[in-house]
């Protein structure tokens, strides 16, 4: 069949339309043996949510509506889309140990438990209590969230890097060129090629030409 | 057996077929090379004679003066020069010749080379199309 057929056969069945996404990344050995192929477990009904309407992100600080941390305020450390799940930091969580051998008890952690959309609410910065969020534009155009009950704008947490690189703060190393030097423009427009303008630099004669050749 | 994990164990048993069959792998009488080119040529007494234009050579211009290191800061925000196409360069090298000749009256559609555009690539050693020169 055709190519492309093929290829975006391949790119499609990557996962079963009835994969059921859980807390680990599904290449990791964890998912695969949760969900191996050929499994067809009950399915997961899961509210459909547009790209636009979606309020809560990763930064956030919110409150758990329902539970057994009911009425804590966390930070959201990861936002799962297909599952309309969020984890928070240390809420919610169950106790494990991890890295256990047969003579050490392991490492006890907090392992926290996903909360759905609905169990979760936003915080109003001004009275810290949570509220439902609308989407609305500002005076110059911009989209914002908004709380329904005051109108105060709750602004979208700072994206941070995962590796903790703080722009302002990072200092150069030895093997990184400086701002100014990185920004200068030092490129003339010129029809030769990079290889000929090297040659014209260095002196670089060559009369010799290549046999013609054919290739099929 | 349960369903997990009869479908599990399906995993863990068995070779990994698909990944490339490397000289890394095999018995030692699997002898293949990972796709050198050949430096020279192999003459009919058996002997191997390196051919000095087969061998690759770096040729670097001097660096004097050169700033740039092989990381930029994160400081550095993005940069605003627009990507180069082949309109912005024909505006700014070839364009300007042309408009002035043209407005003096010696432009000749028949005497392009004068601007640096050439009228085919036979003769040229780094030819544009099809391209013979690795970058």
């Amino acid at each position: 069949m055709r190519l492309t057929a093929l290829l975006s056969m391949a790119a499609k069945a990557a996962f079963p339309r009835d994969y059921r996404y859980g807390t680990s990344r599904p290449w990791t050995f964890a998912a695969k043996r949760r969900n191996p192929p050929g499994l067809h477990r009950r399915k997961v009904f899961v509210d459909d949510i547009p790209n636009e309407n979606w309020s809560v992100f990763k930064g956030d600080t919110v409150e758990i509506l329902a539970g057994k941390d009911k009425g804590k305020q966390g930070k959201v450390i990861q936002v799962f889309r297909h599952r309309n799940w969020v984890i928070l930091e240390g809420l919610n969580a169950h106790y494990r140990f991890i890295g256990k051998t047969n003579d050490y008890r392991g490492t006890y952690i907090a392992s926290e438990a996903p909360l759905l959309l609905t169990q979760i609410s936003l915080i109003d910065p001004t009275d810290r209590k949570p509220t439902e969020v609308g989407w609305r534009f500002t005076e110059e155009g911009e989209r914002v969230r908004v709380s329904t009950r005051t109108g105060r704008i709750i602004p979208k947490p700072p994206v941070q890097r995962s590796d903790g690189v703080v722009r302002e703060q990072w200092k150069d190393g030895p093997k990184d060129t400086p701002t100014e030097d990185a920004l200068l423009k030092t490129y003339t427009p010129s029809l030769k090629t990079l290889e000929e303008e090297v040659m014209d630099a260095m002196g670089i004669k060559e009369d010799r030409r290549n046999h013609t050749s054919y290739w099929y | 057996m349960g369903l997990l994990s009869t479908l599990t164990r399906g995993l863990i048993r068995g070779a990994d077929r698909m990944s490339a069959f490397t000289s890394k792998r095999g018995p030692r009488s699997n002898y293949k090379g990972r796709g050198a080119r050949p430096a020279g040529r192999l003459t009919c007494s058996g002997k191997f004679v390196p051919v000095r234009e087969m061998i690759p050579e770096f040729v670097v211009p001097s660096l004097q003066g050169f700033n740039l290191k092989p990381y930029v800061s994160y400081r550095a925000p993005e940069g605003t020069e627009p990507t180069l196409t082949t309109e912005m360069l024909f505006n700014e090298t070839v364009a300007p010749h042309i408009k002035r000749d043209f407005e003096e009256g010696t432009f000749d559609k028949n005497n392009l080379e004068k601007y640096g555009l050439d009228p085919e690539q036979k003769g040229k050693l780094f030819k544009l199309h099809p391209k013979n020169f690795v970058r």
